[in-house]
């Protein structure tokens, strides 16, 4: 096994539920919308791989992908040597999943109760469990509040929240999806550094991170993938990317802008899918009844 | 009243067996859908998911609860059912406990499989509509089934639960020997035997489906 993460022509599409009146005037048209396609990567082990796109670009699918969540359409990809699809089981003990999904953790539950939880789901149970968890927290700095609700938690306790929890099973590789999104600015750059004294610093481990913040990725990453609308347009170091350009001091952006054609700037995705947020957003409100923080 | 006297000839013994017992369908029913529903909900699903453990031993346990909740529910109505002057002096416990587990084996696999189809559906899934709708009528939970048309008893004879509350009612209030409990037993083991494999079928299934589409977070 020469890299860690490998795929080849890894592509998703998604078939669009139809509407009523499609459903019967065309009964047989199949949309499809395509989120990722034919995706070539080739990972080494130890490197902090950044994923920089904007909204709708196809990170999340990419990565659910290789997390075993999304079941590719095409192509293939190994992760540790391990077929994404004939060897899910043991792709899924070597990863750790790192989402900025916030609502995946029990909110009634305090956060050392929901990390047990899913410690147990790793086959780790009471005294490996415990000690494993006082490490997590104390590495993410959550051991005072970890027996606090973990819906009393600030955006940023909970994504470090996410963070040991990715990290339970102590895995080669780690996924993470945007892990600053939901941060404001001050605890997204704090993350940062983080991820880099922390995270990076732990040897061995592999990181696959997307953004769609040009300094993070800036800031982060060994080398970047720059995807739009699926497709990856170029991969490489970010000297490398910059010493393409014939412009002198290029930042990432006219990289972004030399590459994709546009300026990256934050659109609504423009496609078909952005029905489901709509109602998500209502529904959240929701759920945190009168907290916000 | 004749219809009554297999049972030992109650209504209040034959009617209490029949809505404790009867809440076990509808705990297998609701917990496995709801628990799953919830979790696809909450985007804890995707979290567990993650996870080498098998989803479908996770689904059982979270609603392993359920059952256990119910089971005192039922406990508490044969208690009181005896303070109110229920006879089951006679009651063969060991056969009742034999019947229990095959009844919650059936229920169980048939809430996985109610379980699969929201998971794929959304909503409105039909092993649910099925069951809820049939059951009380057909099962023989308010009534013996033999006051039903003969016709109509063909619906009471492919439902678990017409042998289940039957099986049931003789060992609890007749006390019944296995032996003579042989025609609900072989009718629950045979239906255990199609419902346990269906059921992890259509959860693995149910899973994949939402992986193909995506949608094991749910807004
Ligand atoms: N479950 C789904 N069903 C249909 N379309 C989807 C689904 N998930 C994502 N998409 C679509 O695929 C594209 C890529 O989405 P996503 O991977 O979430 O992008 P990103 O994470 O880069 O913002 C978007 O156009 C989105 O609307
Ligand atoms: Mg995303």
């Amino acid at each position: 096994m020469r890299y860690t993460i490998e795929t080849c022509e890894l592509t998703k599409k998604f078939g669009l539920q139809k509407g009523f009146t499609d459903f019967f005037l065309h009964p047989f048209r199949k949309d499809e919308i395509t989120a990722v396609e034919e995706v070539n990567i080739k990972i080494e082990k130890g490197e902090l791989f950044g994923i920089l796109g904007p909204n709708g670009a196809g990170k999340t699918t990419l990565i659910k992908m290789l997390c075993t969540l999304i079941l590719p359409s095409e192509g293939t990809a190994h992760i540790n040597g391990y077929d994404l699809v004939k060897d899910s089981g043991k792709v899924r003990r070597s990863i750790g999943f790192i989402t900025s999904d916030e609502r995946s953790f029990y909110w009634r539950l305090t956060g050392r109760q929901n990390l047990k939880f899913f410690a147990s789901l790793h086959n780790y149970y009471s005294n490996d469990a415990e000690v494993r968890i006082d490490e997590l927290l104390s590495l993410v700095g959550l051991k005072d509040r970890a027996d606090d609700e973990f819906l009393s938690y600030s955006a940023g306790m909970k994504q470090r929240m996410a963070i040991a929890r990715g990290l339970l099973n102590d895995p080669a590789v780690l996924f993470m999806d945007e892990p600053t999104k939901a941060l404001d600015p001050g605890a997204a750059q704090n993350l940062r550094g983080f991820i880099k004294e922390h995270i990076i610093g732990d040897e061995g481990k592999t990181v696959f991170l997307s953004t769609h913040n040009l300094p993070e990725a800036e800031e982060l990453c060994d080398r970047i993938a720059i995807i739009d609308e699926g497709r990856i347009k170029v991969i490489g170091t970010l000297e490398g990317l910059k010493d393409a350009l014939d412009k002198p001091d290029p930042g990432l952006n006219d990289v972004f802008l030399h590459y994709t054609g546009k300026e990256f700037k934050e659109v609504a995705p423009k496609r078909a899918y952005s029905g489901r947020r709509g109602v998500m957003r209502g529904f959240r409100g929701g759920r945190r009844g009168g907290l916000r923080f | 009243m004749a219809h009554l006297e297999p049972y030992g000839g109650d209504y209040f013994s034959f009617v209490l067996i029949g809505i404790a017992f009867s809440g076990y369908l509808m705990t297998a029913l609701r917990s496995f859908s709801e628990s799953i529903r919830g979790e696809q909900m909450m985007g804890t699903l995707e979290a567990m998911l993650v996870t080498p453990t098998d989803t479908s031993a996770i689904v059982t346990l979270s609603s392993l609860w359920s059952f256990i909740f119910m089971s005192f529910r039922v406990l508490m109505y044969l208690l009181i059912g005896i303070l109110l002057g229920v006879d089951m002096s006679n009651a063969n416990i060991f056969a009742a406990l034999i019947i229990l587990v095959l009844t919650i084996i059936c229920f169980g696999s048939i809430g996985i499989i109610s379980a699969s189809f929201i998971m794929v559906l959304k909503r409105g899934d039909p092993i649910n509509m099925f069951f809820m709708s049939t059951s009380e009528l057909f099962g023989g939970v308010l009534f013996p089934i033999s006051v039903l048309p003969e016709w109509l008893q063909t619906i009471s004879h492919i439902l678990p639960i017409t042998y289940s509350l039957s099986g049931m009612r003789h060992a609890l209030l007749q006390g019944y020997s296995l032996s003579a409990l042989a025609p609900e037993i072989i009718a629950l083991s045979i239906f255990s035997v199609v419902l346990v494999p269906l059921g992890l079928l259509s959860f693995t299934y149910a899973v994949k489906r939402a992986k193909m589409d995506g949608s094991l977070v749910q807004y």
